[in-house]
């Protein structure tokens, strides 16, 4: 069983995180012999329905902490623990959202959030009344019917994020997941990110090169140092949302984090 | 490539196809080709008819279409099952790809004395040239459409549990559908060139026989022709049925 109770999560001495990465290491074989340090003792505690952010640059291994989180990647050494289990594989309670939408195109808006929903125990229809709740929830209950290739950039990530909560996940991973849509598109998908946030309070991994959209969303920012990526820093956003970007201590945070990425 | 609307583009094709047939009509007309060896359109048909009943010509039509249909059926569930194995399962694609790919450059009709010693002159030699006909480009199609599923499908199925025999037939059969449509098509011309050139062969019924037979028996012209034609037409047909087919299955998600 991937749900895990508040009452288990609080039984442990103080507040036990709900995301516990522990000295978590990557190395990839490189072709011709040798290996490449990818992530080094990475050890991050990540509270319940905390919304954190990872920032870097390209190379810096944010997708592949992401995708050993997820289950999706083995780790080389250390270890994962989601509500205090074991991360062994995908289906303990992660839910992915990718930067290409990565719906599937044969199948409808409907069919793929059902799709999310396909390793529950409930009855066909109760998925179905499930998805449709869903689409409802990001705002395309009147798109149930289209397929992916007749829908927007923007409306096929609302899906994509309408579908990793069909199985209602204690976790949401999401891997620059608008990264490929335009700066309007943009951010109206964060402030819809975070309304459905606020509906449904999930942990939030959000990975993103963007410091702006980092700090609009997050709790709080890791800064990743690449070769071989380390947490560089790790900053409480302590703004009230809805956050402006013309906001001073907005702008000091976005200072912060900048510095420490260009250093 | 789009251009005005289905029926415009339907419109210019039958009109091409109209031109022709005036102008080798007037050719005839004109004494420009000599009506002993090449008929116009017109006269052609005029005198298949009284020369054989309908039923004849419909009798041979259904026989190649039967061979046709059934060998390509062979051809397409065999090179289906056969091309998604040889993608998914590393191991079997290791086995079975050099054993396709040193098959696959034999003409089908090379085939034919053997398929004549092993099945003898009955249907089941045709069924098997036919076979041969759709089943390399089909097995070639499943086998390119299953190793080139998109990843980031892959990476999203496995985040909802699914692995093995779950994400083949729900991820990775979907994904390849666009290829196979592509291969099936391929495969069914083929099945019918094959086929044609079997009954010429090696037959006595099927519109490759019959016209053929017209030819050896110091028959008429006009019923070869006629054949021809009609050869032509029930590919057609057949073909756009398969497209039709084709968009029902997978036009609306992928377009086109």
């Amino acid at each position: 069983m991937s749900r895990t109770g508040p009452e288990r999560a609080s039984s442990a001495a103080g507040a036990a995180p709900m995301i516990d990465i522990r000295h978590v290491r990557k190395q990839f074989d490189v072709r011709g012999g040798g290996e490449a340090l990818v992530l080094d003792d990475i050890n991050l505690s990540i509270a319940a329905n905390q919304f954190l952010s990872i920032v870097g640059r390209s190379g810096c291994g944010k997708t592949t902490l992401l995708n050993i989180i997820a289950g999706l990647d083995a780790a080389s050494g250390g270890e994962v623990l989601i509500a205090g289990r074991r991360v062994v594989g995908p289906g303990q309670g992660q839910g992915m959202v990718f930067q290409q939408h990565a719906l599937f195109p044969w199948l409808t808006a409907l069919e793929n959030v059902v799709f999310g929903a396909r390793s529950l125990p409930l009855a066909k229809a109760e998925k179905i009344d499930r998805a449709r709740e869903l689409l409802q929830l990001v705002g395309l209950e009147a798109s149930a019917g289209k397929y992916p290739r007749e829908m927007s950039g923007g409306m096929q990530q609302r899906i994509a994020i309408a579908r990793a909560l069909a199985l209602d996940p204690d976790i949401l991973l999401m891997d620059e997941p608008f990264g490929a849509l335009d700066e309007l598109t943009r951010i109206e998908m964060q402030q819809e990110l975070l309304r459905i946030w606020e509906a449904r309070r999930k942990t939030v991994v959000f990975i993103t090169h963007s410091i702006g959209e980092a700090l609009t969303l997050s709790d709080r920012v890791i800064l990743l140092a690449p070769h071989p990526g380390r947490v560089a820093r790790d900053i409480a956003i302590d703004l009230p949302r809805p956050r402006s970007r013309t906001d001073r201590r907005f702008n000091e945070f976005y200072e912060q984090i900048w510095s420490g990425l260009s250093s | 490539m789009r251009s005005g609307s289905r029926m415009g583009d339907a419109m210019w094709g039958l009109a091409g196809i109209l031109i022709v047939l005036a102008a080798w009509e007037l050719a005839t007309r004109l004494g420009a080709i000599d009506p002993t060896i090449f008929p116009g359109p017109i006269a052609a048909i005029r005198s298949a008819a009284q020369r054989l009943p309908a039923s004849v010509f419909l009798d041979n039509m259904a026989w190649s279409l039967f061979r046709v249909v059934g060998g390509f059926i062979l051809g397409a569930v065999a090179g289906t099952v056969i091309g998604f194995a040889a993608g998914w399962y590393r191991g079997f694609g290791y086995f079975a790809r050099p054993l396709i790919e040193l098959l696959r450059p034999i003409p089908p009709l090379a085939w034919i004395p053997l398929a004549i010693i092993w099945f003898g002159l009955g249907e089941p030699s045709k069924f098997f040239i036919v076979f041969l006909g759709a089943f390399f480009p089909i097995v070639t199609s499943a086998y390119h459409g299953i190793t080139h599923v998109d990843p980031s499908l892959i990476r999203a199925s496995r985040s909802f549990g699914l692995k093995g025999l779950g994400m083949l037939f729900h991820v990775g059969i979907p994904a390849s559908a666009p290829d196979l449509a592509t291969g099936l098509r391929i495969g069914w011309g083929l099945s019918f060139g094959v086929l044609v050139a079997a009954e010429l062969i090696a037959a006595n019924r099927g519109l490759g026989f019959m016209i053929m037979n017209e030819r050896t028996s110091g028959g008429s012209v006009s019923v070869i022709i006629v054949g021809i034609l009609l050869i032509g037409l029930l590919n057609l047909v057949t073909d756009a049925a398969l497209a039709a087919f084709i968009r029902r299955w997978i036009g609306r998600w992928h377009g086109g």
